[in-house]
């Protein structure tokens, strides 16, 4: 018997198949051919392919612009929003719109043209986790902001493009996206019922059970969540009650380096290198605080966390109508083939 | 400078690229290709699947075998299981419940070659039919609140046969995307005392931008915020909440209306996958009436990535009134 689960979240039903649960070897990846770094405008050496750094983490020395940097913070070449300019916010009858205004941001994790995230050792994905933290704090003084969105898209059935060297993306909004909305809401309303968040209870749930969880290190723990959407989907939480990413201590940052790099290659070896996506759900610029309702409980009943997606089946009609999900693969089945794999650590 | 638009009923923001807009030809798409083998849904392979529950066929043929012209059969691998209680239930945190349903498929023509865009005015009358009488049939389940009709066209819209088909599935919920726009079409009925679908056509019909074509009962157009390139909505002039309510007059032009864009969009981007999915009331008969039945097209053009997940945002590279004037400027086979 197939089972509905529901999002404690924001309330999403999800229909996992139960009976005919799929296996990593039934769902075949297409894989992309990696162009040549010598075109490549994110490798070293082309610098003067992208516009000027907004932020470089040089170890080694070099100016801007030029070789030497660790990781490196672009605009981004086509970019969704621009950040000049006011939103004129207006209405047509009975239509609402505003001008595309926002900022859009490329972090690029590697001076080598390496193409999945989960080949770079660990101190790289370290750096590009701080320079993301850092462009966050900043994107935070722009008053016309709402919300900084951090997301990876690996592959291009995952959308990435043509440009195979990997690489994370910020975007600001001038408005808080619904489905952070929707979280936020839900675990509010679990908040004002129980004066506790969801999310820790989850995870006290979670660890007890065992059945779902991948990795637990000090500070983070990787699981698949109970009404997963998708076959081998992947949430990495922290264990501290937090909001807000950028405001991670030192040892959790350096933690959550470890354990993406970790389920990064788990998920490579498991299914044979997956086109994913990958982002971050932290709570909106607090800036208004005391203003809006719900943003007075919002530090104690929200918690931020990072959602990772392999790209394995299609979303079809029924997804796009009904806003819920057939997931061929029980989240249990998932967390087992990805705890029990063996999986050697690359190291460049 | 690209446009933030907002939908009115969902409160959904969408990044419309007005500065740089991509025009039809400029998305790639995926040869619908015929394959081989032997395929379930033609006549003499009738028995490959599930014992038909709706067919309309000529007096003299028999049941489960050939001569039909329009079929509907159990899924053979279903979403949902017809048989059992829901038995809701809890683990700590989380809810379930079992996965009880009905998962059906309409089979619009015997013929493997033709697509639905392909089938006559009285073809295309009776799989509207069919969706009108199964949607009635299955209100009689008490456990079944919600009956959703899509279908998916080409590989990348996630269709597993190439056979013209649609697919029905009755669910013991209703689903989120439902629940949204019925709070959404409430909360704007409280406010002005008005439909916001019926607002939404008078703007589109009186504004003429957007607008793909009309007939008599329902107009077709690419709605302000779309969120897709080249999106339809195919909505009833006249107010009603419940689809399965449809009348005979009105199932002749729904099916003329609906023929007609899946031309266009044919024509137009050179016959591109894509899904539709009939957005209407919940199965309860106090279903609210502050809700307007419509069906929407979305063409498989573009890519969902990081963004779109994150968010729940949508990113469209085609302007809705670019997209409404190049089908408006398909000219039609007499």
């Amino acid at each position: 018997m197939p089972e509905l689960r529901k999002d404690p979240l924001i309330g999403r039903w999800v229909i996992i198949a139960t009976d005919r649960a799929k296996r990593p070897v039934d769902f075949l990846a297409p894989h992309e051919d990696v162009d040549a770094p010598g075109d490549c405008p994110f490798c070293e050496g082309n610098e003067s392919d992208t516009q000027k750094e907004i932020l470089a983490i040089r170890g080694n020395g070099g100016g801007a612009d030029g070789p030497g940097w660790q990781v490196r913070v672009v605009p981004s070449i086509k970019p969704l929003l621009r950040i000049e300019g006011e939103l004129h916010r207006r209405g047509k009858g009975m239509y609402d719109l505003m001008d595309g205004i926002g900022a859009h941001e490329v972090i690029i994790e590697s001076p080598q043209h390496i193409r999945n995230a989960a080949d770079l050792p660990k101190e790289q994905l370290h750096a590009s986790l701080k320079a993301a933290v850092t462009r966050m704090t900043d994107l935070e003084q722009d008053p016309r902001f709402r919300y900084v969105l951090w997301f990876k898209n690996y592959g291009s059935v995952a959308g990435a493009g043509r440009i195979h060297h990997t690489r994370s993306q910020l975007i600001a909004t001038p408005v808080t996206p619904l489905r952070v909305k929707e979280e936020l809401a839900g675990t509010r309303h679990y908040f004002e019922d129980k004066e506790r968040c969801l999310v820790c209870d989850l995870l006290t749930q979670e660890r007890e059970a065992k059945t779902r969880i991948v990795i637990e290190s000090t500070h983070m723990i990787a699981l698949c969540p109970f009404a997963a959407r998708f076959p081998f989907e992947l949430w990495i939480l922290p264990k501290r009650h937090s909001c807000d990413f950028a405001k991670m201590s030192p040892e959790e940052l350096a933690d959550l380096a470890d354990v993406t790099k970790q389920v990064l290659s788990r998920l490579k070896g498991v299914l044979d290198d997956p086109p994913y996506n990958c982002l971050l759900h932290t709570a909106p610029f607090r800036r208004q605080r005391g203003r809006v309702g719900h943003w007075k409980t919002i530090e104690d009943d929200y918690h931020w966390h990072i959602e990772l997606i392999p790209r394995l089946t299609r979303v079809a009609g029924f997804e796009w109508g009904s806003g819920f999900y057939i997931n061929p693969t029980p989240p249990e089945e998932s967390a087992k083939y990805l705890r029990e794999a063996v999986v050697e650590l690359v190291h460049v | 400078m690209s446009e933030l638009r907002r939908d009115p009923i969902l409160g959904r923001w969408n990044i419309i690229d007005t500065d740089e807009p991509a025009a039809a030809g400029s998305f790639e798409v995926e040869p619908q290709e015929m394959g081989g083998g032997k395929c379930p849904f033609c006549y003499g392979n009738e028995a490959m699947t599930p014992p038909e529950i709706y067919v309309a066929r000529p007096a003299g043929s028999l049941a489960n075998g050939p001569g039909w012209n329009l079929r509907v059969v159990s899924n053979k691998f279903p979403a949902l299981k017809i048989e059992g209680e829901l038995e809701r239930r809890g683990l700590g945190v989380f809810d379930l419940c079992n996965g009880v349903g009905a998962h059906e498929v309409i089979i619009e023509t015997p013929d493997h070659r033709r697509q639905m865009a392909d089938l006559s005015l009285e073809e295309m009358s009776a799989v509207i039919k069919a969706f009108k009488t199964r949607s009635l049939d299955l209100r009689g389940d008490r456990r079944l609140k919600y009956s959703l009709i899509f279908k998916n066209f080409g590989i990348s819209a996630g269709a597993s046969l190439e056979h013209s088909h649609s697919q029905l599935i009755a669910l013991p919920i209703v689903p989120k995307r439902v629940q949204e726009e019925l709070k959404g079409a409430e909360r704007y009925f409280e406010f002005r005392d008005r439909c916001a679908y019926c607002d939404m056509l008078n703007q589109e019909v009186h504004e003429d931008e957007r607008l793909v074509c009309e007939n008599r009962s329902f107009a077709a157009f690419c709605p302000f915020m779309a969120g897709f390139p080249f999106e339809v909505w195919i909505l009833p002039k006249e107010h009603h909440a419940d689809f399965a309510q449809i009348s005979t007059e009105a199932v002749i032009d729904f099916a003329r209306i609906l023929k007609e864009t899946l031309v266009r969009l044919r024509v137009a981007l050179s016959n591109p996958s894509y899904n539709f999915i009939i957005h209407t009331a919940p199965l309860d008969p106090r279903a609210p009436e502050e809700y307007h039945w419509h069906l929407e097209l979305i063409p498989k053009l573009t890519k969902i990535a990081g963004f779109e997940w994150g968010t729940g945002f949508y990113i469209n590279p085609t302007p809705p009134e670019l997209a409404a004037k190049a089908l408006r400027e398909v000219v039609l086979p007499s």
